[in-house]
């Protein structure tokens, strides 16, 4: 009887996600069916006009999340590698803790020091409304930061405890560990890190909505405005504007649901990898 | 294969052609054997001779790791009569209730001393507080255990050292009031001291207790052996007579010999 | 050593060093930023407004221009989102790690995990819709509400349940699992009295998580009820106020320097209350591992 409940409790998790399918199919099958498909694949987004181009958005949220992968990654890569070694031993401990506590505020609350303290910044030293693509990237970056240097720091603490001892018997410094033997044992670990933070970058709603300028347009420059899948998805439910344009959220949302699932169709096979290696 | 025990005490435990594997590889093959009543009966023989698995088919915890096979029949001989462990209708917790295991190390649950004690009572045979109470107290006296920690009930038991977390785990699977109790090498990890304790307690409990040990050491299944068996690569046990265990030299030989 | 691979070692090392002198800044910057600009709005109007305090919280006297709402908002929604999430995440993670096996536990496992990857955006929409659902069919009166987005805040988090409490379980000592059988207990024995006291520690790392994300979100309240001035919540539906959407919309659109003080200070008490929640969390996690360890509460 326990089994049993606790049977319907894992299926109720599990059926929670296909629900959310489910229900992003269902309510984009208007754009399936009615033959706009082809009108969302244009390059503009004006309800207006009944014109429900979503591709800006797909670009912009792209045009965000790699971007914030290439400054959040290394500089993630960096601080771990200090905590790992390249810094002293006593400052670890501190560390992970401050990473720890950068990861429990509230995304809002980075937003909102961001919009008054870095947009005025590139208002004034350089030119625009401050709201841009820049700004997005760089608190985006703040933002999954943390989260991946977590993520990394498991893996090398897995790693050196298994080569940790035998490194130092062999009369490697710590930060020769880390360079010579952990990095390069600890590919897949990296992998994942990326594409667990790629995940996060992607789907944030918040920053973009925030500081990115939510103009549905291809950014020509940094200091351009853009609007992300996730921005878009939250300004026109809601702003209400028209229910005709609901479709295209679905549609919307659904794009971000498959990209979501590639994200992990690809660590679920990283994971399998890591396993069967080492056994 | 047959064994030669004369019959001295009655039988306590009757294993009859039992045969077991783990993912088709076979650990114990046909194996025949008639455990008195009393003991200790000790179980001889070397690393992977199944020695472990035998034991552990008297109180079917080979069930509980994977993809475990047994075929044959185990009877034993409880409330004056005779059970058969693997029937369809013999569940395995009523059985593990009747007969005890002290496992090579010693494995205290992480609760206090007293708690390690109650909770198999609590859960296991649903006793109530008061009763469980002067259970837990009997058994930590039977073991020789309560004046060492009889102010220090509510302890964690990891602050006991190792001869006492052994003693704790015999006290705990003695409260349960088995009848048969099975030792798996209960002083492999202790230091002498401490097994010459656990020793003089099995010479105690085995007037109460049928007690069937799994050793290593030839010199303890010298000193407190009442009968004793050699398994062999899981298919082949041997009885070894009284004056062969009895005498120091005579026993070392006819180890050498058998294995 | 070469010196081709001291230079790697040298740039490795500078750039180690640079990444977390500039890390390290950010969360000391943000913080004196939050203090700094709060400052004029710390009063008990701050929270209150004009409405005299007790009166608020004991009578249900209505609050304008005060954080108060805004803060049982968001306590009820952790509170209403966790009771949903924990005994439906914990159930599930038990079940992951002993009772599945094969297929089904991967397939299910598959579905969590991608669960966590959902951008929350999306389980907002899933909510509204699903709102849009219900009207259409069996209510028509039906509303956005403190349920509707607790129940989406529940799907959010419970991920985290599931996982944490699956890896606490299956990383428990295999001893143990042998030690309860050999008493005497059942399979479901040793997993209830034995296995879950034993990864308690494991599976409320999983809850604070749980709480801290609840607390946060903004995303799913937005598309899910949560508005600017709707009062003391007072019903599952209907609309309400949260502190992470308070911040949000006053960040955009304030009127006066001094709700803009207010938007910063509504920063700091929500980091607060998140941690007087973890406080909780914690406290009746002592009190259930002491009861765990020693039979009794004392």
């Amino acid at each position: 009887m326990t089994v049993r409940l606790l049977h319907c409790a894992a299926a109720v998790s599990a059926l929670s996600v296909l629900a959310i399918f489910g229900f992003l199919l269902w309510f984009s099958l208007p754009v399936f069916q009615g033959g706009a498909l082809a009108a969302l694949f244009s390059w503009h987004w004006r309800p207006m006009q009944g014109e429900f181009g979503i591709l800006p958005m797909i670009a912009g949220s792209l045009c965000l999340a790699l971007p914030t992968m290439l400054i959040a990654f290394p500089v993630a890569l960096g601080l771990c590698a200090f905590i790992h070694g390249m810094g002293p031993a006593w400052a670890a401990r501190p560390l992970i803790g401050m990473v720890r506590f950068m990861t429990s505020i509230p995304t809002v609350v980075y937003g909102l020091v961001s919009v008054f303290l870095l947009v005025p910044l590139l208002r004034s030293s350089l030119s625009g409304s401050g709201f841009s693509w820049l700004a997005a990237m760089l608190t985006l970056s703040l933002l999954v930061l943390p989260t991946i240097v977590l993520i990394l720091d498991n893996q090398f603490r897995m790693i050196q405890s298994e080569i940790g001892l035998g490194a130092l018997a062999l009369g490697l410094t710590p930060a020769q560990q880390l360079l010579r033997l952990t990095l390069p044992l600890s590919s897949r670990g990296l992998l994942m890190a990326a594409a667990l933070g790629f995940g996060r970058a992607i789907g944030d709603t918040l920053i973009p909505l925030m500081l990115a300028g939510n103009a549905p347009l291809l950014p020509h420059s940094l200091l351009d405005s853009i609007r992300t899948l996730t921005s878009h998805i939250a300004l026109v439910v809601a702003t209400d504007s028209q229910s005709a344009a609901y479709s295209s959220l679905f549609a919307c949302g659904l794009i971000l649901f498959i990209a979501s699932f590639l994200v992990n169709l690809g660590l679920h096979d990283l994971r399998n990898v890591r396993r069967k290696g080492h056994d | 294969m047959e064994n030669r025990t004369p019959e001295l005490n009655p039988t306590a435990i009757r294993i009859e052609n039992l045969s077991i594997s783990f993912d088709g590889r076979h650990v114990v093959s046909g194996l025949n054997l008639k455990i008195p009543q009393g003991g200790p009966t000790f179980l001889l023989g070397r690393s992977g001779s199944g020695k472990t698995t035998l034991l552990r088919a008297i109180n079917r915890l080979n069930e509980c790791l994977p993809g475990c096979e047994t075929n044959g029949s185990v009877s034993l001989k409880l409330d004056g009569e005779w059970q058969e462990a693997y029937a369809p209708g013999m569940h395995a917790e009523d059985l593990r209730r009747r007969v005890g295991m002290v496992f090579q190390t010693p494995n205290v649950l992480p609760l206090s001393i007293e708690r390690n004690i109650s909770l198999p009572l609590e859960v296991a045979l649903s006793m109530p507080r008061a009763e469980s109470n002067a259970r837990v107290e009997q058994a930590l006296r039977d073991v020789h255990l309560w004046d060492e920690v009889k102010d220090r009930l509510t302890a964690p038991s990891i602050s006991l050292s190792g001869g006492q977390q052994q003693r704790l785990c015999l006290a705990r699977a003695l409260a349960l009031q088995p009848q048969i109790l099975l030792l798996d090498e209960p002083t492999a990890s202790l230091d002498f001291k401490a097994a010459q304790q656990i020793e003089e307690l099995l010479d105690e409990l085995k007037a109460r207790y049928t007690l069937v040990v799994v050793s290593h050491s030839l010199g303890q299944a010298h000193r407190i052996a009442e009968h004793v068996f050699v398994l062999r690569d899981g298919n082949r046990i041997d009885a070894l007579p009284r004056q062969t265990f009895k005498d120091k030299d005579m026993l070392l030989a006819a180890m050498d010999e058998l294995i | 050593m070469t010196s081709k691979s001291s230079f790697i070692d040298k740039t490795a090392m500078a750039g180690s060093w640079l990444s977390t002198l500039l890390t390290m800044a950010v969360p000391a910057v943000l913080l004196a930023f939050l203090l700094h600009r709060s400052m004029p709005a710390w009063s008990v109007s701050l929270f209150f407004g004009e409405t005299p305090p007790l009166d608020a919280m004991l009578h249900g006297e209505p609050v304008f221009d005060g954080i108060w709402p805004a803060c049982v908002g968001t306590v009820a929604l952790v509170a209403l989102s966790t009771l949903i999430a924990i005994p439906l995440g914990v159930a599930s993670g038990i079940y992951l790690a002993e009772y599945a096996h094969g297929r089904l536990g991967t397939l299910f496992s598959f579905c969590v995990d991608m669960l966590a990857g959902i951008p929350s955006v999306l389980i907002g929409l899933f909510g509204f819709s699903l709102l849009l659902l219900i009207r259409k069919t069996v209510a028509p009166d039906a509303n956005t509400g403190l349920l509707l987005s607790a129940l989406c805040l529940a799907i959010l988090v419970l991920p985290y349940l599931v996982s944490t409490t699956r890896m606490s379980i299956a990383g428990l000592p295999s001893e143990l699992r042998l030690t309860g059988a050999s008493l005497g207990l059942s399979h479901n024995q040793v997993v209830g009295r034995i296995l879950l006291p034993s990864a308690m520690p494991g599976i409320f790392s999983g809850v604070i998580l749980a709480i801290g994300r609840a607390a946060e979100d903004t995303a799913v309240i937005l598309l899910t009820g949560a508005v600017a001035n709707a009062g003391t919540p007072g019903s599952l539906t209907g609309n309400y106020e949260a502190l992470p959407f308070f911040i949000f919309y006053l960040s955009a659109e304030h009127q006066s320097p001094e709700e803009l003080a207010q938007a910063f200070a509504a920063a700091l008490v929500l980091l607060c209350l998140t941690g007087v929640m973890l406080g909780f969390a914690r406290l009746l996690q002592a009190r259930l591992d002491q009861k765990w360890k020693t039979g009794h509460l004392n």
